[in-house]
């Protein structure tokens, strides 16, 4: 009889504490609202502590400016009044954001071979006319600082190998940005241009893309891409009211000095666009609805006056071999992409139709190009990619003569040792017109430190 | 002796009972979001929410910068910002940033703070200042904003 008596005792004494605790939600509004009144109550008391020590502070100055001769120092009292007040204030505490310069570091080491012959123009520091060779590619500084609330420095300066495993060292983006609110953020300076999604987004950092290199279309120019990759400029870029379509704008303006290499032949002259002054307008959304789709495009018009330079000089010291000025010609870039990221899933489209129009004769060039990228993360840090691009340029084009027809896939396979170091392995077979077709192998150690 | 093994079951059992309630009563407490006082805002919407602590809205309303604070590694808050706002692991909200400040799209990461304290201490110094925190932890002078139209503590509101 006790025992059933002590179990029914422990069963209402356990019914009762489970379901007062079924009731926490209301329980915790009562416990917000106490504590709200407690709150109120706390500021009271606060306001008279305050008024006591200004008080107490008055008092002591008084007694101070009769000790000490003249009345200039009653000016001096003043911050000795306000520092008590800070203190202990429980609206302007003593909390602060560090300052100071935040440097990001990324590197990489790769290799590739290539059954190219002969091989075409290399980058990420290969060697030229060499079928397989290691190369450092860049070491990457990404620094920051936080000058106030709206405003911040923001520079890249990338450590590059050239192809006799030196190093050249360019501040790609260096830019005062000032943040006036969502709807208008403004930059000054050396920048990475909008003319593509991948341009803007990805930069000299391999570790944070996931394949090894960049589609032709959005490499840089340096290394041959077919888009002015950098300006020097203001670019201005915001919201547009549109409620859950997220509307974005960019305005760019700048300078661009293009100087691409001959992707055929590394011996080759490389060709210097003679950029003028170039303007970017772009629209791009970002629906509330579904996070990590993007969709948008840009249009880029500059005139351009090419110059043919010796191999290997850079736009600073090339030598003109003729054509300097005797032809203008318009360039305009359309591009259209369509993204979606998420931390485990990538899919990247982008389309390019890049015009020529020789102003002297009015002959019209179009350059048409794509990429497509998509990947999955399998597990924590397996990541298997596909991609596929095309570019297509005539072989009378004054600007792309040595892009021709290239097209063909990319299969590669990422895996993220840690949250530092990725290993990159991938495939590209490039069909050329009227050209071998070139199988590459790539291997990559990317890191971040 | 058959009579005293079930009541030792029975205890057992609500006594396993207790302990589950009382788990699930302690996750119940829910996490708040709070703003400056000086604030206007008395509202925000899970999207809205999503995009501050994803560098995706960078300014309130009234032109102030938003500042967004969140708790290290392991802490509740963490989790709840991960798991039911950004929907990402832990991993992937550091890449996510890195990303995010690198292409430019953001000036800087959220402040990482580790305690509730530090994190009501710097809502109190930052007038855009925004955070999470458990509602049992909350002190005096940070502002409790509703989310989805529900204040902490009431049906339906989504951080428990």
């Amino acid at each position: 009889m006790q025992r059933s008596l002590l179990a029914s005792g422990l069963l209402c004494f356990l019914l009762c504490r489970s379901f007062a605790q079924t009731n926490e939600p209301s329980d915790s509004a009562a416990k917000i609202n106490a504590l709200m009144q407690e709150v109120g109550e706390l500021k009271a008391q606060v306001a008279e502590l305050r008024a006591d020590q200004a008080r107490l502070a008055d008092a002591l100055s008084v007694q101070q400016n009769k000790k000490e001769t003249g009345t200039a120092q009653t000016a001096e009292v003043a911050p000795t009044q306000e520092q008590p007040r800070t203190t202990g204030n429980p609206e302007q505490p003593g909390f602060s954001v560090p300052e100071g310069i935040r440097i990001q570091g990324f590197g990489e080491a790769s290799y590739k071979a290539t059954d190219a012959r002969p091989p075409e123009t290399a980058f990420f520091g290969f060697r030229h006319s060499a079928n397989n060779s290691f190369g450092v590619g860049d070491l990457d500084l990404f620094v920051t600082s936080q000058l106030t609330d709206k405003s911040m420095v923001l520079s890249e300066i990338d450590f590059r190998e050239t192809t006799d495993q030196n190093f050249d060292v360019n501040v790609e983006r260096l830019l005062l940005n000032y943040n006036f609110n969502d709807y208008l953020k403004a930059s000054v300076g050396r920048f990475h241009t909008a003319t593509s999604f991948y341009n803007a987004v990805f930069h000299h950092g391999d570790w944070l893309q996931t394949a090894i290199d960049r589609p032709l279309a959005v490499q840089f120019s340096s290394d041959g891409g077919l888009l002015p990759s950098q300006a020097v400029g203001v670019s201005v870029t915001g919201k547009v009211p549109s409620g859950g379509l997220g509307l974005n704008y960019i305005f760019e303006y700048g300078t661009s000095d293009t100087v691409r290499p001959n992707i055929l032949s590394p011996e080759g002259p490389s060709i210097d666009e003679g950029n003028g002054n170039g303007t970017i307008a772009g629209l791009f959304a970002k629906p509330l609805a579904l996070p990590g789709l993007r969709i948008g495009g840009s249009f880029y018009h500059d005139d351009l006056s090419p110059r043919v330079s010796s191999a290997g000089e850079g736009s600073g010291s090339s030598q003109d071999r003729g054509g300097d000025g005797t032809i203008h010609i318009g360039q305009s870039i359309g591009s259209v992409h369509a993204v979606y990221v998420t931390p485990r899933f990538e899919f990247l489209n982008e389309a390019f139709l890049i015009r020529h129009t020789v102003q002297e004769t009015g002959e019209k060039f179009n350059t048409a190009a794509f990429y497509s990228l998509i990947s999955q993360k399998f597990r924590s840090n397996w990541r298997p990619y596909f991609r596929y691009q095309y570019a297509n340029a005539s072989t009378e084009s004054p600007i792309f003569p040595d892009v021709g027809l290239r097209h063909g896939p990319s299969a590669g396979l990422r895996y993220d040792y840690n949250d530092y170091v990725a290993f990159k392995m991938q495939y590209n077979r490039t069909f050329r017109r009227q050209l071998p077709t070139i199988n590459d192998v790539m291997l990559q150690l990317a890191f971040r430190f | 002796m058959k009579r005293y093994r079930t009541y030792l079951t029975a205890f057992a059992g609500l006594l396993l009972c207790g302990v589950v309630a009382t788990m699930a009563a302690q996750q119940e407490t829910g996490v708040a979001v709070v703003v400056n006082p000086e604030n206007p805002v008395s509202s925000i919407s899970s999207a809205d929410l999503r995009q501050i602590f994803a560098g995706d809205k960078q300014s309130w309303s009234s032109n102030l910068p938003v500042f967004p604070i969140v708790r290290a590694p392991e802490a509740r808050e963490r989790q709840v910002l991960l798991k039911q706002i950004l929907k990402m692991t832990e991993p992937e909200y550091k890449h996510y940033w890195l990303q995010k400040t690198y292409s430019g799209e953001a000036p800087q990461q959220p402040v990482t703070v580790f305690s509730n304290g530090m994190q009501l201490e710097a809502v109190r110094a930052k007038k855009g200042g925004i955070a999470l925190i458990n509602v049992e932890d909350l002190r005096a002078g940070v502002k409790i904003i509703k989310v989805d139209g529900y204040t902490p503590g009431t049906p339906g509101y989504p951080f428990k």
